[in-house]
């Protein structure tokens, strides 16, 4: 078994023992999940993607995506691209790293800024990195689906890190397997139900209106895990941008579909707080506003486009497989 | 859980694009309105063309006039033919199905009778599937073919018969046994000479005032017994393995592709944030659609049983050939505007496009079939 193969295994086997309803409920109370990070930090996966840890960045967003099935309420994509690129400018990685979105007023948006150890500030279109000063001024908030996300103001400017890969679209990319992950377990949660709720005598599966809602999802799910992989192999080419323009666009799409299907086959149980279902969509909702919506890269994907002319965009589509 | 694995094509295949991009380029003349729906467009001379090049029945054994190619190669060329809106409809459904059907189930004679000819680019098939009163529920065939000493005796009505005015054969699904509790029984596949074997085709009008599809009707047909495919009474089984070739490929999703090179024209090199935005999205679109009919293609190659993959990537595919126009007539300035002469090129394509969409989701197996054939793969039937 190769080594990604394992890391993903392990990953399986803990998330599926501690990722449930209770934990997802108290991390919205916002309650840090120490025994699931305490599970993380020994198994070494806060540091995929690092060169000591021996594995690639391919290695990370596999992780993530498994991350994304199991709605693991912790900032793991934060967190690993963190110490990936702080140890690349040869700086320590400790233990709780985040990364946030930089804004115009100086605020960062940092998922779990109020734990983190060090703070990284993205923005778009820059391959430069802020190092955020701490102590920073923190106004705490929750994104939609109920995750830690804190608006933290440095007193004064830190240091600047650089990398090769747009820091801005590696964290969009962080976000399309987070989705990717999430989609198939809507999916699977979509069937699990459909096979056991009856109605008018019969299981609701054997109906045709849901077997087809649930194809349609099948169908989104499946385009979603393959944009995916098309963005986690453009890293390092002249294209990443480009791909994870479309890798985001593509699955922010998805998700749009996947949520409204998937809910309207769970019917009210889906609708309660009681049911599960909910931690997944809605972070679903949250993951594709996030690092720029289908708009924001759809416009991107397109300008090149433009750029190139008409009797280019064939060769631009048929040009990576 | 489907899985559409990565796969990336050899250098000899991207070589061999440069070749048919150049033999495009050099047959301009043949696309004077390119469309790439691969229905559009029967050049018998274009077609023959591609046979001497030997990009027809590229996958099939030399001894039948093949070039013993692997799946990648044939998709490289027909990918690139529909993205250039390139006449195919000639050859395309011996290419893609009769041809392979024959290589898998017909007799010796069969394909040194049949195969050369398909890929010289002279010899064009037809699919006899659908009768007046069988559509998706194929099984329900009713056309019969009686055997009588050496002959079949055929008589019943086949019906929206693509091309069946223009090609030489046609492959009917036939019954050969009377309907029994089992309705997959009885069933077989035959081959009729429709220019020689005394078939009546009438071709129908479609809303787009093309004539592509025919009525074909059968009155005491008689055709030598040698021209069943496979084992009488195996027809199901032919037909069910024969639709994975036709529902897998990128004719699939590329159909309204010629409408997306239009648009691009038209936004210029400098677009507004919402034609960027439309256009982006149809590339990232386009992008992913590639990239699993490229999987499927790598599974076929493989020998595996793509039923259920292809259903989906015909799903995916056809629902966004008819979502494309909608994108991209938003964002077009003027379109309502009454000047026939602006954005001429993108209002023909765009308008041709829009009128055949409606077939999209039909042929080859409607939208509620697939999502049945995909329902089934996911446990639900």
């Amino acid at each position: 078994m190769d080594t990604r193969q394992l890391i993903l295994d392990t990953a399986v086997k803990i998330f599926s023992d501690h990722c449930d309803k209770a934990l997802w409920d108290a991390a919205e109370q916002g309650e840090f999940a120490h025994a699931l990070w305490q599970q993380v930090a020994e198994n070494g996966f806060h540091l995929l993607g690092t060169d000591a840890s021996g594995t690639d960045a391919a290695d990370l967003f596999a992780f993530l995506k498994v991350c994304g099935r199991y709605a693991v309420p912790l900032p793991m994509a934060e967190v690993l691209l963190a110490n990936v690129w702080l140890t690349q400018a040869g700086k320590t990685a400790s233990a709780l790293d985040s990364i946030g979105i930089a804004s115009a007023t100086g605020a960062v948006q940092v998922p779990w800024g109020r734990r983190a150890t060090q703070v990284l500030a993205v923005s778009p279109d820059s391959h430069g990195i802020a190092l955020l000063q701490l102590p920073a001024e923190i106004a705490t908030g929750q994104n939609i689906a109920g995750e830690p996300v804190d608006s933290l103001t440095a007193a004064e400017s830190g240091e600047m890190l650089q990398v090769t890969d747009s820091p801005y679209a590696q964290m969009a990319l962080a976000r399309v397997n987070l989705m990717a992950g999430g989609l198939q377990t809507a999916l699977d949660l979509g069937l699990q139900f459909a096979q056991e709720r009856s109605q008018f005598g019969r299981s609701i599966s054997k109906f045709q209106a849901i077997q087809h809602s649930l194809a349609v999802v099948a169908a989104e799910v499946a385009a979603a895990q393959r944009a995916a992989d098309a963005g986690v192999d453009a890293l390092g080419s002249d294209r990443f941008v480009e791909e994870v323009a479309a890798a985001k666009a593509r699955v922010g799409e998805a998700v749009g579909i996947v949520a409204e299907q998937v809910h309207q086959v769970h019917g009210a149980m889906g609708f309660t707080y009681e049911h599960r279902l909910h931690h997944f969509t809605r972070r679903l909702w949250s993951w594709r506003d996030d690092w720029g919506n289908e708009f924001y890269w759809q416009t991107k994907l397109g300008a090149s486009l433009a750029g190139l002319g008409a009797d280019q965009v064939w060769n631009y589509i048929a040009t990576r497989a | 859980m489907l899985q559409f694995d990565r796969v990336s094509l050899s250098p000899e295949s991207e070589a061999l694009r440069e070749q048919v991009r150049e033999f495009v380029a050099a047959h301009r003349d043949h696309m004077p309105r390119p469309n790439s729906d691969f229905v559009t467009g029967h050049d018998a001379e274009f077609s023959q063309k591609l046979g001497q090049q030997g990009w027809i029945g590229m996958t099939w054994p030399a001894v039948y006039g093949g070039s013993d190619q692997s799946n990648f190669e044939r998709l490289v060329v027909t990918e690139e033919l529909l993205a250039a809106g390139a006449p195919v409809s000639a050859h395309w459904i011996a290419d893609r199905q009769s041809g392979p059907l024959l290589l898998r189930f017909g007799s010796e004679a069969q394909r040194e009778k049949y195969l050369p000819g398909i890929t010289r680019g002279e010899s064009y098939f037809s699919i006899g599937m659908s009768e007046p009163d069988t559509g998706s529920d194929l099984a329900s065939v009713r056309t019969t073919a009686v055997a009588e000493g050496d002959a079949y005796r055929i008589n019943g009505t086949k019906i929206w018969t693509t091309d069946a005015h223009r090609n030489h054969y046609i492959i009917c699904l036939v019954r050969t046994e009377a309907p029994s509790e089992n309705r997959h029984a009885g069933l077989s596949q035959i081959i009729v000479d429709l220019r020689n074997d005394g078939v009546k085709v009438r071709p129908i009008r479609n809303m787009a005032g093309g004539e592509d599809f025919n009525e074909v009707v059968f009155e005491d047909v008689l055709v030598p017994k040698d021209r069943i495919v496979g084992e009488p009474g195996n027809g199901w089984q032919q037909v069910t393995s024969e639709l994975a070739y036709e529902r897998s490929g990128p004719e699939r999703f590329l159909s309204a592709f010629r409408v997306f090179v239009e648009l691009v024209r038209i936004c210029g090199d400098n677009p507004s944030p919402h034609q960027a935005a439309a256009i982006g999205r149809i590339a990232a679109h386009f992008m992913t659609l590639r990239r699993m009919s490229l999987s499927v293609a790598g599974m076929l190659e493989q020998g595996k049983d793509v039923v259920v993959e292809a259903a989906l990537v015909k799903e995916l595919g056809n629902n966004f050939e008819k979502v494309l126009p909608e994108i991209a007539r938003l964002v077009v300035p003027d379109l309502c505007a009454n000047d026939p002469a602006r954005h001429k090129l993108f209002r023909e394509t765009f308008s041709e496009t829009l009128m055949l969409s409606p077939s999209f989701t039909l042929r080859g197996g409607t939208r509620e079939i697939l999502r049945g054939v995909i329902a089934r793969g996911l446990g639900l039937r």
